[in-house]
């Protein structure tokens, strides 16, 4: 592949993870938000887009890896991990399902919930989208905020870690809660609504009051949308063009008791769960800025400024500048070493040229070398 | 002899329009360009020396050759430069204070530029020039008696009260901008190696020889008191050797120094301290080495980091 073409695809995949970025957050906010249904719709599209791209992505640079012998070296070292978290995941767990109960107009997730349960499977799509937040890294990871090629791997590190932690502390968190004994809101929902489809399919079954009046005596009654029996609507909260404008696929638990289908709102949990998510997705975003924004050129400055300088005026007969040693660092290795670097090489080095030395000549022979080559 | 000078101009011109040279001062362009010719006369020989180039030549004799249309491609700007510097940026009234007569400044500025234009086809001379010229042509210096005249301390005692220089701090300029032109002068003379009389390897020039080069320039220049030619010439000399060096003298010294490979608009490495800063620090710890005052070095230090230059 040419460099330039190379290149252009590295932007493009630049791009896409800022685009991604953006997208993340706003899935998210629209739920929080209450956007309407079609343009969540855009967005869980988008999502899956996105995570197809990043898949096709990771598997054609680990392909050119491993065909090149160095696919260890890509997953390992060069962080080929990240790309493989933050894309075949998410299709699988997150976006996948999401997309797929989309164009199946939630009948997958209707068949899912009739073995599982429906708010099983956004818990687990739910954790699975927490290794979005690895996405950040990838974004990180095509930055060039410093010269040096140290102070870059150094700040990588220490990024990488601090995000890939917190985002695995998450993830376990998230996914152990359950057996970990810490009640979590969509379990404490589902088994609300189970106990209230039961107990209204029982005093429907009794004939006693009018459904309207069974249903608002429910804790969870502010929950139904819709109760239909063999095919048959017996109630619904609002007519078909509010669900069509502000419901879809995700949005409501399906729960079947005695021959009822119940359809219950769980926007409210999808709202804690978005919620959520932007605080962490802001947590991972403070994270990864202050480590640019101050802890990047304090490691500059502190480490690889002075080595740079250090190493110009070793390097570079004419180059002479001292390297500045901030009295806060002075006690630092790297300062000691400065220290000594002005007070004894560069006046060694100076004696060394003396006062009529030449010194190095700016000019190369590469740089007349057309002239030369030419005559 | 025509073809080969076009063809060594040529070559010459090629070398000063690189990209690198742009904003060096002329003599620093020279300076470049003989080193450039000195560190790669192996490659260069074996081209300059083809049919196309010199082939008739050595390898001296082509760098004669070289030298001449880079001398000639220099004095261009170098005397035009030089020429603004004595008639727009020197004024030499000062003299009236030191000799007490009356001599026409026209008179003086000519008879001094007529005097350095003749120093300048010395090599040496050349090359002892790019200190002074930056010094001057970039205003170094006299930011330098600026704030030696804001702070009143050790310089400006040296200056007033020990050298008794009763005058204005624009003649002090002046008076330090004619030593600072005239301090290559010292090359004048030669010894029969070719070169000066040197104290070791710091490169400051013994007494003794200052004072001879002196009697002679007294004679050959005399529009200017011998108190200038003396504070020029006695500027290549060591302050250690010679406790009784003026002000001036060591001002000229240690500017000239500090000059010589001054960058205008150098870009400074994060982490590294500026240029002035840099290069005092490195000149007091190397003080006794080249004979310099190492108070004056501890006051143009505090301009320096007072003044972020």
């Amino acid at each position: 592949m040419s460099i330039r073409m190379r290149s252009i695809l590295e932007s493009v995949v630049v791009v896409a993870i800022l685009l991604v970025l953006v997208q993340t957050f706003l899935e998210d906010f629209a739920v929080l938000s209450d956007w309407i249904w079609s343009s969540r719709r855009i967005l869980v599209i988008t999502g899956f887009a996105f995570d197809l791209f990043f898949t096709v992505e990771f598997l054609s640079r680990m392909y050119a890896s491993v065909y090149s012998g160095k696919g260890s070296q890509y997953f390992i070292r060069n962080r080929g991990w990240i790309d493989f978290a933050a894309s075949i995941p998410l299709l699988l767990l997150s976006s996948g399902p999401a997309f797929i109960a989309l164009v199946t107009g939630g009948s997958a997730a209707f068949a899912l919930g009739g073995i599982l349960n429906v708010l099983k499977v956004v818990k687990a799509i739910r954790i699975a989208r927490i290794l979005r937040l690895l996405r950040v890294l990838k974004i990180f990871k095509q930055i060039k905020y410093t010269d040096s090629v140290m102070a870059q791997r150094h700040v990588a590190k220490i990024t990488t870690m601090t995000i890939t932690l917190l985002v695995v502390l998450i993830f376990v968190i998230s996914g152990a809660s359950g057996y970990i004994g810490i009640p979590e809101i969509d379990g404490i929902y589902s088994d609300r609504n189970i106990r209230a489809a039961s107990e209204i399919a029982v005093k429907l079954d009794s004939g006693e009051f009018p459904v309207t009046e069974i249903v608002a005596s429910q804790k969870s009654g502010e929950d139904v949308l819709l109760i239909k029996h063999s095919g048959t609507t017996f109630y619904s909260k609002y007519d078909n063009t509010f669900y069509d404008k502000n419901f879809g696929s995700g949005d409501f638990q399906y729960v079947s008791v005695n021959g009822y289908d119940f359809f219950f709102d769980i926007k409210v949990i999808l709202k804690l769960q978005a919620k959520d998510n932007i605080v962490y997705f802001a947590i991972v975003v403070v994270f990864v800025f202050f480590l640019l924004v101050y802890y990047s050129p304090h490691f500059a400055l502190t480490v690889t400024d002075p080595i740079h300088v250090m190493r110009k005026g070793l390097e570079d007969e004419s180059y002479n500048l001292e390297v500045r040693v901030p009295d806060r660092y002075k006690d630092d290795d790297v300062y000691r070493l400065a220290d000594a670097y002005n007070r004894i090489f560069l006046p060694m080095k100076d004696r060394h040229k003396g006062p009529d030395e030449a010194q190095s000549s700016l000019l190369k022979l590469d740089d007349v070398k057309d002239l030369l080559d030419g005559e | 002899m025509d073809a080969d000078i076009n063809k060594a101009t040529s070559f010459i011109t090629r070398l000063l329009s690189n990209p690198a040279m742009k904003n060096l001062a002329p003599l620093l362009k020279e300076e470049q360009i003989m080193q450039f010719l000195t560190v790669n006369a192996r490659q260069l020989f074996s081209t300059l020396s083809s049919p196309a180039f010199f082939p008739e030549m050595n390898w001296e004799q082509i760098v004669k050759t070289l030298t001449v249309a880079l001398y000639h491609e220099i004095n261009g700007q170098l005397l035009s430069g030089i020429e603004n510097l004595v008639k727009y940026n020197l004024d030499f009234s000062f003299v009236q204070f030191l000799r007490q007569q009356n001599m026409p400044q026209e008179r003086v500025k000519e008879d001094f530029f007529k005097f350095i234009s003749v120093l300048l086809n010395k090599h040496e001379i050349r090359r002892d020039m790019i200190g002074p010229y930056n010094a001057i042509h970039y205003k170094i210096s006299d930011r330098y008696v600026d704030q030696i005249f804001a702070r009143r301390q050790y310089i400006h005692f040296e200056l007033t009260k020990v050298q008794r220089l009763k005058m204005s701090k624009e003649e002090i300029k002046h008076f330090v901008g004619a030593s600072l032109l005239l301090k290559p002068a010292i090359h004048v003379l030669k010894v029969d190696d070719g070169s000066v009389l040197r104290n070791g390897s710091g490169g400051s020039v013994q007494k003794p020889f200052i004072e001879k080069v002196s009697t002679i320039l007294f004679e050959k220049l005399k529009v200017l008191p011998e108190q200038v030619i003396r504070s020029a010439l006695f500027a290549n000399g060591s302050f250690l050797e010679n406790g009784s060096m003026d002000a001036t003298s060591r001002l000229a010294s240690t500017l000239s120094a500090m000059c010589k490979n001054y960058r205008p608009n150098m870009t400074i490495d994060r982490g590294a301290d500026s240029a002035d800063k840099s290069w005092i620090n490195v000149a007091r710890r190397n003080y006794k080495f080249y004979g310099y005052d190492v108070k004056l070095l501890d006051e143009f230090y505090a301009i320096a980091a007072e003044n972020g230059w």
